[in-house]
């Protein structure tokens, strides 16, 4: 046959290995793949990658082949260019050098500020607090809600589900309080503002979410209208997730402004002032209202503007400016994850301004009545009460819960002897009440409680009773000392650690 | 000593509204319960939240009336620790297919012997009136005003998909059909699954309610379906929401083996290979007087 006589065409070279050493990781399974010892573990670090490429020795490299299948990365260890490619034949290009895949330079993002807008002045309303909560929420521009149903917060979700689809916004009624967390996480992520009503065993359900999104440092706005607990407990009103807002924001080092608004048009206010601060500190913001406030109506007047959302500039707002924006909560290299949480910390000191309370007739008590929620509202009659019986009461109610407004408080306690703490839990408020003094080195008057819990309210008149007592009580520890530095005294005797 | 249904009842007044479909459900239990015959302190109840969950608390049974949605897991984890108990789990259409329904999933891959008994009423009831899981498509509720935009979950396809070994379902308009599947159920050696068809007399639709049931209701034996047949039933089961089907949809005619079954069967098979307690020490003591030595 004519072909078997034709010279045989010389056996084509087999191609040996290239490298372009930028794209070497350096992760060595070439160097496992070879049995003639060609390729070795670089020494210098690639100045453009950081990475340290192998070397490639190839004298006594047989072609074989092995190292190209070893080799996990595309464009890394791959045969030599026998020949010159054609132009106009694109081979594998290198990423960097495809002009398709340049990046165009692009806008940097910039915040866009919100803007107030003028209400009218319109009539006052009688609304139920959570309903108020709800026109707050509105009034502060957010469209997007989530949650779960779970009494006694429903009806705020009610009625953002009537009114949201009217304001192009979105109401989505949610699997679980899990969903809705993540549900915010996501919206929250895209710079916008939402927020979801919930109650205890719901907000427990949160923690986890809440935690990523302190993380990762999103806004949103939580509305707890506590009920009794622990565990499904009932649907009455108790002020039992003091604890659990202030300290316990799911895992790790997580902070919240918290408020304790005590009637329907602090409702609406706290509301909106919780989106400002929420954006203004990139944090969730819980409010912490009781069943009783949820469920109670009053008068409320509407604010003088409603707030145009603008969008912050670390938004993934989906868009060529907002792009290299990235929201994650993982922080892998320990000393990354420790310089974060000193950037929380931080943030957490500058929330300390936030705090807020009202001091109603402390001037010149000499029995302070502090309460918050509802119970201060049974907290202000008694203390009307006990002015006409000619007692010098006054009340201090907290309205952030953390930061603790202590600075108020000890300008409060100035000329007091006793302190009543008059709340419906069994003792979360004092707890706070007494971290925060600690903290601040306040020494504080004897102290006692009026205390009820399982959705059971203190009475007028059992603070008026509970503030009588006490200040008829003979106090056997030196008289504790209103200047506010602590004592520091070694001396076991002297009782300065004592408040009773 | 037999039991008769009487004896399941509990001195607690059920606060249901009333014409509630939950009346009926806990009769045919009572009747389910009192024909398998086992003794109230044999049987624990677990529920999760809901008016349906409430059921519990009107057997002699021991209940357990746990977390929203968490009812199939304390379920699983009382039964693994009391393999003895006769298990029954109770809820709703949220508890179950909402909140819950990551776990129903894994119960059934699970196959620990539990009878899971969902009151289907596609509404929420102790909220007042939200949107559920199975509320149909367009629906207006208190937190839908645009109607519900959500197809609702069909509880029968879902559990059959995942491979459930027995799926039923019953209505209180038909006492003694909805009393036999759960005697059937609570018969079946594995994990089985019964939705009733359980209507909301105050926040449910005027138009699906008991005596419609009644109009509608057809049992599955009439239509001649062959419970061992997962395609029919898959096919008879895209009827929900539609249709109303009463009686077993599919029973594994090999029930696979339980959860219970197969860790003692490893349990033994891995006993042969271990070496006895005593030849252990004797190893220890060996070793220990070596490196005395």
């Amino acid at each position: 046959m004519a072909t078997s006589l034709e010279t045989p065409k010389p056996k084509a070279r087999k191609p040996k290995p290239q490298l372009d050493p930028d794209l070497c990781k350096g992760c060595l399974r070439c160097i496992d793949s070879c049995n003639h010892h060609c390729l070795v573990p670089g020494h210098d670090i690639d100045p453009r990658t950081g990475l340290i490429p192998i070397e490639l020795h190839l004298e006594a490299c047989t072609a074989c082949g092995l190292c190209f299948d070893a080799c996990p990365e595309p464009y890394g260890l791959r045969p030599e260019r026998l020949e010159e490619i054609p132009t106009g034949q694109p081979e594998f290009e290198r990423p960097t050098d495809a002009d398709h895949l340049k990046r165009p330079p692009r806008p940097k993002p910039v915040d866009i500020p919100d803007v107030l807008r003028e209400l009218p002045l319109g009539a006052t309303l009688v609304l139920k607090g959570n309903h108020a909560s709800a026109i707050g929420a509105l009034l502060a521009g957010c469209r997007h809600f989530y949650g779960y149903p779970i009494t006694p917060s429903t009806e705020g979700a009610e009625l953002l589900a009537k009114l949201l689809p009217k304001l192009n916004g979105i109401f989505l009624q949610a699997v679980s309080e899990v969903a809705t967390v993540n549900l915010m996480y996501g919206t929250a992520g895209a710079g916008l503002r939402t927020m979801t009503f919930t109650s205890s065993p719901g907000f427990s359900l949160m923690l986890e979410g809440v935690s990523y999104m302190i993380g990762a440092e999103l806004p949103a706005v939580f509305v707890n209208v506590m009920r009794g607990g622990p565990g499904l407990g009932n649907i009455a009103p108790e002020q039992a997730d003091i604890k659990l807002a202030c300290r316990g924001l799911g895992h790790g080092n997580t902070h919240a402004i918290v408020f304790a608004p005590s009637t329907p048009q602090e409702m609406l206010d706290l509301t909106r002032q919780a989106f400002e601060l929420a954006f203004q500190y990139r944090n969730p913001v819980v409010l912490l209202a009781d069943g009783y406030l949820g469920q109670m109506t009053g008068r409320v007047e509407l604010p003088k503007a409603l707030v145009q959302p603008g969008l912050p500039k670390w938004a993934v707002a989906g868009d060529a400016a907002h792009r290299d924006n990235l929201i994650s909560s993982i922080f892998l290299a320990e000393a990354d994850l420790e310089a974060h949480n000193r950037h929380l910390d931080d943030k957490y000191a500058r929330m300390a301004r936030e705090a807020r309370a009202e001091s109603w007739q402390c001037e010149d008590a000499e029995v302070v009545i502090v309460a918050c929620n509802t119970p201060a509202r049974m907290a202000r009659g008694a203390v009307a009460e006990l002015r006409q019986r000619g007692v010098k009461a006054g009340l201090f109610r907290p309205i952030t819960l953390w930061p603790f407004p202590i600075d108020a408080l000890a300008e409060a306690l100035s000329g007091a002897s006793r302190l009543v703490v008059v709340e419906a839990s069994a003792g979360q408020l004092e707890d706070e009440l007494r971290l925060a003094a600690s903290h601040a080195g306040l020494a504080l008057p004897p102290l006692a409680a009026v205390r009820h819990s399982g959705g059971v309210l203190p009475q007028q008149d059992e603070i008026v009773a509970g503030a009588l007592a006490a200040l008829a009580r003979e106090v056997t520890a030196p008289t504790a000392s209103k200047s506010a530095d602590p004592c520091d005294c070694s001396d076991p005797e002297c009782g300065c650690g004592d408040e009773e | 000593m037999n039991c008769q249904p009487k004896d399941f009842k509990s001195d607690l007044k059920p606060i249901w509204c009333p014409g509630c479909g939950d009346f009926g459900v806990v009769q045919a239990i009572y009747r389910a319960l009192a024909a398998v015959g086992r003794l109230p302190h044999d049987i624990a109840f677990v529920s999760g939240i809901g008016c349906s969950s409430r059921i519990p608390g009107y057997t002699t049974a021991y209940g357990f009336n746990s977390v929203h949605g968490r009812a199939l897991p304390i379920a699983q984890g009382l039964k693994i620790a009391n393999p003895d108990l006769l298990v029954l789990v109770a809820g709703g259409d949220g508890d179950g297919f909402s909140i819950g329904g990551g776990h129903v999933a894994h119960a059934i891959r699970r196959n620990i012997d539990l009878t899971y008994i969902v009151m289907d009423n596609q509404i929420y009831g102790l909220t007042k009136g939200q949107l559920s899981p199975t509320s149909k498509q367009g629906l207006q509720t208190v937190t839908s005003s645009l109607g519900s935009l959500e197809q609702p979950v069909n509880p029968l396809l879902y559990v059959l998909s995942y491979g459930a070994p027995f799926v039923a379902q019953g209505t209180p308009a038909d006492m003694a059909g909805l009393a036999a599947v759960i005697e059937e159920a609570i018969r079946f050696p594995g994990f089985s699954f019964v939705n009733v068809q359980s209507p909301c007399v105050t926040f449910g639709e005027d138009d699906w309610q008991l005596k419609q049931h009644k109009a509608v209701m057809k049992s599955l034996q009439s239509l001649g379906h062959d419970p061992a047949d997962v395609i029919a039933a898959m096919r008879l089961a895209q009827g929900y929401g539609h249709e109303l089907h009463t009686g077993v949809f599919y029973r594994a005619p090999q029930p696979p083996p339980t959860y219970d079954a197969l860790v003692r069967a490893r349990q033994q098979e891995q006993a042969g290979k271990a070496l006895p307690r005593e030849r252990v020490l004797e190893l220890f003591a060996a070793k220990k007087k070596e490196t005395a030595a």
